[in-house]
């Protein structure tokens, strides 16, 4: 994806690349295997042995990235996972990671930050609102009696377990709070959903009520909406490059297949409407991979506009993605009707990615409101 | 040949010191429409009078060879000059002095003969010959090949006949870089040969249409019986498909996406202004739209310099490469000038006489397929990116084997028989 790719980052993706075709090739995202626990646990600690969880913390918290740039790393993992669709809620821990550096108190720090790393524990974002509530204000906290008691919902929640930590945002009275939640809190329920995507889990988080010491704050209660803003913008560049793997791996297979389907008498890539609609694809996903670098370049060198470059890459990949999936699909013919094509799963992720954490119309307006109209 | 050495830094400060004491600034421009790029003989004047103190100082053709006017210096002290030079006045003449310092210039140094070079690359460098393209024909564009205006050779010249069309600029240029056919029973690649027109030969009428916008920028032109001495063919007789090749690299802006240099960081600013205008501003479709201009703008420009850094990358010369660049702004372009004018309504649509800045929207709505026509249509490069790039099979080709004059006698009754 990045034609600069430095020494120590070539080797951080060759060893992930690794990992991915021998611990979860494309057959084990079609058994689901990630539902497992055993199995979900066994990667994790594998994926985290090998950094993924840890670019977005500083090297003095136990972090470290291998270029300078933490984002740009993850983004360019996130690109070898999107590749072969892979599990886990690798934006989302991120995110929970570096909330934690960020704002944490030492307790979160020291106690829940180095397991995140290090795969022993899961973590997960709580971030996109129900239909009808924004994403400041879906879940609301209330202080009293010395506690908060955290009501509403959230959903999209990825790969959520009993054993995972979960990151909420919530209304209080003098702002936006955010929260890091126990595993096995009382009054937080999750409801596993089934969804168009079958590479990924999500789930629904309701809170009922559940009381939380003011010690789960992370950072300062009524003032999380900046760092929160950084966390959806990370969030989106994350996803857009597990996006444009999965583009790029999806062209390459649909490529390949208009070189050797044969109809009358030709390779139906001679043919100008495939063809062209190919160049047309070829154009997007070139573009993608461009928007996709640069975003990441800048909100990880802090240049001052990375916020809208982050937005302006998820909605520009986002429809992309999807609009390439389409075109792939239209191009297989029959085959692509199929369960046993991986065509589908590609259309399923991607058509997910576009509106996770924003979809494209909501990053535009965003991208408005970051400018000023 | 002296090659002289100079660190880009040294350079650089060089370059900056003599454009101070040298040059004017530029008043920084509000959002101009992208009017035909058609020049008043006094801008002309002007721009001539500015080249050649550029030429005088070594500050034209930077990266050319020295024997042939230049500087002998390399790509990137060309960029550097670029970089600095940007916020000064610098001679400007419109679309052929584009092609005249790029596609034209770099095909000849590739191909033409060094007396040929000598003789005409110090007037070009210096700007006293502007040159423009005599490509298109009536009844050949895209199709370049397939040419029919006619060389016919005669002792140590040729005469020329035939008919050109769109030429750019062909009204205030010099000179024009011509394809003729030489060859008419071969098939139609291997032809074709590359003629210097003056375009003050006798024998030569050209006529300014006038354009969509309603302004003259490009001309129609009839040659009967030009002559044109031999030593001022451009490259080998016949082998004018080669000169083509290098042509189209420098014609497609050899990785550069359009005109924007920077990264571009505030939101579309002419449609914001336009939505103000309209009162639009809370109009949700319109914010969309807007974001959507502008992401494709910031897109565009990333996509540019991936392309760039790809074909730094290579070692060979990469037309299909380049074609991403050429595509885009093909595709963009249009989408773009269309935003406005849905944004603006009446506010693009209408405007009291003379106002410039109100029409610009129109005349952008207008003049917003140039790139996906001009040099290259869209469908051309989809073609080069399909075949050249993702290595997709080539269309069955009906034209490219045959005797290039039992194609034209066939073409009108072809039978759908390939080869
Ligand atoms: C503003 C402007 C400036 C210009 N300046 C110059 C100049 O300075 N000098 C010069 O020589 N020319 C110039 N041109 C001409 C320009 O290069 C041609 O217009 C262009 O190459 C298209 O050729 P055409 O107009 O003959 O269209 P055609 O070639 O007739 O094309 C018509 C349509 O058919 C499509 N088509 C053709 N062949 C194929 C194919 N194989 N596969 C799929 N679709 C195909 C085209 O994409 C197009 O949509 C200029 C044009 C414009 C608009």
């Amino acid at each position: 994806m990045d034609f600069d790719a430095t020494d120590d980052q070539k080797v951080l993706l060759e060893a992930s690349a690794r990992f991915i075709q021998q611990a979860y090739p494309l057959g084990r995202v079609r058994e689901r295997a990630y539902r497992d626990v055993a199995c979900a646990a066994d990667y994790r600690r594998q994926a985290g042995e090998l950094g993924w969880f840890s670019m977005l913390v500083p090297e003095d918290l136990g972090g470290g990235n291998v270029s300078g740039n933490g984002v740009l790393d993850a983004a360019l993992i996130g690109y070898k996972r999107g590749a072969m669709l892979q599990p886990a809620p690798f934006a989302g821990t991120n995110i929970v990671a570096y909330a934690l550096s960020a704002a944490g108190s030492q307790e979160q720090r020291e106690k829940v930050l180095p397991a995140l790393m290090s795969g022993q524990a899961s973590a997960s974002w709580a971030i996109s609102p129900p239909a009808g509530h924004t994403m400041e204000s879906s879940v609301t906290a209330e202080f009293k009696g010395g506690a908060y008691r955290l009501s509403g919902c959230k959903t999209f929640v990825q790969d959520v377990d009993e054993f995972c930590w979960l990151l909420v945002a919530a209304a209080t009275d003098d702002g936006v709070s955010q929260f890091l939640v126990p595993p096995g809190t009382p009054a937080v329920t999750v409801a596993a959903l089934d969804s168009l995507d079958i590479s990924r889990q999500f789930a629904e988080v309701r809170f009922e009520g559940a009381q939380l010491p003011p010690t789960a704050l992370v950072g300062t209660a009524g003032k999380a909406s900046g760092l929160l803003a950084r966390q959806c913008a990370i969030a989106a560049v994350l996803t857009v490059a597990e996006s444009v793997g999965a583009m790029d791996h999806e062209f390459e297979m649909t490529l390949q297949y208009a070189k050797d389907r044969i109809a009358f008498g030709r390779p139906i890539g001679s043919f100008q409407a495939i063809k062209h609609l190919l160049a047309d694809m070829s154009l997007s996903l070139e573009m993608s991979k461009a928007i996709a670098v640069a975003a990441a370049k800048s909100l990880g060198t802090d240049d001052g506009y990375g916020l809208e470059a982050a937005s302006m890459a998820k909605a520009f990949v986002g429809e992309a993605g999807v609009e390439l999936a389409q075109n792939c699909f239209q191009i297989f013919g029959g085959i692509g009707f199929t369960w046993e094509h991986d065509q589908h799963l590609y259309l399923r992720r991607l058509t997910t990615d576009a509106a996770l954490f924003g979809d494209p119309a909501w990053h535009r307006e965003r991208l408005c409101q970051l400018s000023n109209l | 040949m002296s090659t002289e050495t100079i660190d880009l830094d040294e350079f650089r400060k060089e370059v900056r010191a003599w454009l101070a004491a040298n040059l004017k600034r530029r008043r920084s421009s509000a959002p101009q429409a992208a009017r035909t790029e058609t020049k008043t003989p006094e801008e002309i004047a002007e721009s001539r009078a500015l080249q050649r103190k550029l030429f005088d100082a070594g500050y034209a053709g930077i990266s050319f060879p020295r024997e042939y006017g230049g500087r002998g210096l390399s790509a990137a002290h060309e960029r550097v000059f670029r970089e600095e030079s940007a916020a000064y006045v610098m001679p400007d003449f419109g679309a052929a002095g584009a092609v005249t310092f790029s596609a034209i210039a770099r095909s000849m140094l590739a191909h033409a003969s060094p007396s040929f070079l000598r003789r005409h690359m110090p007037k070009i460098l210096s700007g006293e010959e502007i040159w423009c393209q005599f490509y298109s024909e009536p009844a050949a564009g895209s199709d370049l090949a397939g040419i029919r205006t006619r060389a016919t050779r005669d002792g140590d010249r040729w005469i020329i006949n035939g008919a050109k069309i769109w030429s750019t600029g062909a009204h205030y240029a010099d000179f024009a870089m011509c394809l003729a056919r030489t060859d008419w029973e071969v098939p139609k690649h291997r032809g074709l040969t590359w003629f210097a027109v003056s375009t003050k030969a006798e024998g030569l009428t050209i006529r300014p249409i006038v354009q969509i916008d309603g302004e003259a920028g490009f001309c129609q032109e009839f040659l009967d019986d030009v002559v044109v001495s031999s030593d001022e063919v451009i490259g080998e007789v016949n082998q004018g498909w080669a000169v083509a090749q290098t042509m189209l690299v420098y014609e497609r802006g050899a990785g550069q996406v359009g005109p924007v240099v920077l990264e571009p960081r505030t939101l579309a600013p002419d449609l914001v202004a336009l939505a103000r205008k309209a009162r639009r501003t809370d109009d949700s479709i319109v914010r969309q739209s807007i974001a959507r201009a502008h992401i494709n703008d910031y897109a565009q420009y990333h996509l540019g310099r991936r392309i760039a850094a790809r074909l730094r990358a290579s070692d060979q010369p990469q037309p299909a490469v380049a074609a991403y660049g050429k595509l885009a702004s093909g595709t963009f372009s249009p989408i773009r000038a269309r935003i406005a004018v849905e944004i603006g309504g009446p506010e693009a649509l209408l405007w009291h006489p003379g106002d410039q800045r109100a029409m610009r929207y129109s005349i952008n709505y207008l003049n917003g397929r140039m790139t996906s026509i001009a040099a290259g249509t869209n469908e051309m490069q989809r073609n080069g990116i399909g075949e050249r790039v993702l290595g997709l099979p080539r269309e069955p080709s009906f034209d490219s084997r045959r005797p290039f004059s039992e194609v034209i006698a066939k073409a009108r009754n072809w039978d759908g028989q390939v080869g």
